[in-house]
């Protein structure tokens, strides 16, 4: 079976003034339909710059880059934005909510954005999969850290992505809700077969994975 | 999620609409006093009474900017012309000083009358003496005027010896010899008007006039009123025009720099909306809707405050006529506005739409 993700030889470099400064050194990376993904690695490695190429919010410099069997490299900007709307999910160790919409009108924003309008019977599934059906009326300042991380992991799977991407989900949270929000994305994995890569420092988050690979230096040490 | 946001910035929010609501006023406020000045003067014109209007060769039907007087004689040739029941002569004066770009009418009472049907005076009577004048009452209102009051007109002082219903001519009259006097115009005037036994020989009245004085500007009462627009008086479009120009660059630049400065704060919003997979038509349309609705809000206050200010500038100016809004000019006005807004936001909205998602999520 096609993986969900292929990269090959995936490069990003960035131009900082005059100066090349190379994120990924050549990527080589399969991830399969249904898999829980961790990816880990210090700081500067790469591993936030391989999350937004395979989310499509930017381009690689060179190489090749599949995701469910979209050539990214063939795709223009558009294109790409076309996609993620469709197909990627994401959620940020920030938590990226809205300020000025409630929890409710957060993760309907995604559905709006889809262009699919609103579904109800998912809404009120997905609400109470996370445990955040009576907060749903609630502004993301009177939600606490964890609530407002379940708030963003149910926009991010509202529109049934195939893949969420998670930047740090858990980088924000203390202990009690790292481990309810690890214990959700394991359920979505789980009970939906929901693709899911995420970048941890936590080696206890990258435990809940099936297969964690480690990045040093923009490349792929260990997997 | 577009009233949300106009919501959670008050300050922002209310600075645009009162751009957009001034902007407004200003449009239909310039154009309800030109348009009043205009039609007030025409009215009064017509309220006169006469049918044709004669005036000596490259006089201008703004009497304020009317040339050398002619001999008083002429009237006495129209007045010998079949069907013409009365002609009355009128010598403009100008007095800047106090009373604008408005004409004092120096007047023949007797001959006055039989072409207007006379005055109403509400209180006082015609003029008794050479320095004596007649004031309308709105004049007399926004003057605080009353018989008996003296008025320095001309650089002379006159007695008001009457006051007399507003809508024929001017707003001041004083005796026809007077005014030749000041102006040493002795036996001349500057317009005759002339009124027919019957309107219906008001084309052959005029054809007459035509032919017995070749060259002057002889106009009926309605080829009057219909010159009597912005069109047709020099440089009061053109001020027009820049007083709306004006306008619309307050309400372009407030919309500009309030969008502007919201789309840099909300960079990081704009982000979130690119990683949900929000397109460029989508972030381009959020803050054009935006603009707009602070528009719209900014066009029904505009109404408001103009209507507002209108009844002001009537009660604190009686002689000043200003025109109530007309649905074209409010129209006109709201797609001036709306225009003049949505041109604003299309930079910061298009500066938005172009964000990188990255740089946008990254930013703080």
């Amino acid at each position: 079976m096609e993986p969900i993700i292929r990269t090959e030889d995936l490069k990003k470099i960035y131009r900082i003034g005059k100066v090349d400064v190379p994120a990924l050194r050549g990527v080589n990376l399969i991830v399969d339909e249904g898999e829980f993904l961790a990816v880990v690695g210090p700081s500067g490695c790469g591993k936030s710059t391989l999350l937004h190429i395979l989310g499509g919010l930017t381009g690689p410099s060179s190489g090749r880059v599949l995701v469910d069997g979209n050539d990214f490299r063939a795709m223009s900007d558009a294109d790409r934005t076309r996609f993620r709307r469709h197909k990627i999910g994401f959620v940020f160790q920030r938590f990226n909510l809205l300020p000025t919409l409630t929890a409710r009108d957060n993760i309907a924003l995604a559905q709006s954005i889809q262009g699919n309008g609103f579904n109800p019977r998912r809404f009120e599934q997905v609400a109470e999969m996370l445990g955040i059906a009576q907060k749903l009326n609630h502004r993301p300042y009177a939600l606490s850290g964890g609530e407002q991380q379940r708030v963003a992991i149910a926009r991010a799977v509202i529109c049934e992505p195939k893949i969420l991407l998670a930047d740090e989900p858990t980088g924000n949270l203390d202990t009690e809700n790292s481990q309810m929000v690890l214990s959700m994305l394991r359920t979505l994995n789980r009970s939906f077969r929901q693709t899911i890569l995420m970048i941890t420092h936590n080696p206890e988050a990258a435990a809940v994975a099936d297969r964690t690979i480690r990045m040093r230096d923009g490349r792929v040490v260990s997997a | 999620m577009i009233l949300v946001n106009v919501l959670h910035r008050p300050i922002r929010t209310v600075v645009s609409i009162l751009a957009v609501a001034i902007e407004v006023v200003m449009v239909l406020i310039v154009v309800g006093l030109t348009t009043g000045l205009i039609n007030d003067a025409a009215r009064r014109t017509e309220g006169i009474g006469g049918d044709v209007m004669v005036q000596p060769s490259g006089a201008s039907f703004m009497f304020s900017l009317s040339s050398a007087p002619v001999p008083i004689k002429v009237g006495d040739r129209l007045a010998e012309i079949p069907h013409v029941l009365a002609v009355t002569p009128v010598l403009f004066q100008s007095d800047l000083s106090t009373h604008g770009l408005g004409v004092i009418f120096g007047i023949d009472i007797p001959s006055w009358n039989r072409v207007s049907g006379g005055f109403v005076y509400l209180s006082g009577g015609p003029f008794q003496g050479p320095m004596d004048v007649l004031v309308d009452d709105w004049y007399a209102k926004a003057n605080h005027v009353k018989v008996g009051s003296t008025l320095s007109l001309l650089s002379q002082t006159f007695h008001v010896s009457g006051i007399v219903e507003h809508g024929k001519g001017s707003r001041l009259f004083i005796p026809l010899a007077t005014a030749q006097e000041l102006s040493s115009s002795h036996d001349k005037a500057s317009i005759f008007f002339v009124k027919c036994t019957d309107p219906g020989y008001t084309d052959d009245v005029e054809a007459a006039i035509q032919h017995l004085l070749p060259g002057w500007e002889i106009h009926n009462m309605g080829q009057f009123m219909s010159m009597m627009t912005s069109n047709n008086l020099p440089a009061v479009d053109t001020f027009i025009n820049a007083m709306i120009g004006l306008a619309v660059s307050i309400g372009f630049l407030v919309i500009f720099l309030s969008m502007y400065t919201t789309i840099t704060e909300r960079t990081r919003e704009i982000g979130i909306l690119k990683s949900l997979g929000a397109s460029k038509g989508y972030i381009l349309s959020i803050i054009l809707k935006e603009a707009s609705l602070l528009a719209v809000i900014g066009i029904a206050a505009g109404y408001i405050g103009t209507a507002l200010v209108r009844k002001v500038l009537i009660e604190s100016f009686p002689t000043l006529y200003v025109e109530s809004m007309t649905s074209g000019w409010a129209a006109k006005a709201a797609i001036l506005a709306l225009m003049g807004a949505l041109i604003g936001a299309f930079y910061p909205a298009l500066r938005a739409a172009r964000l990188d998602p990255v740089d946008a999520l990254a930013y703080e």
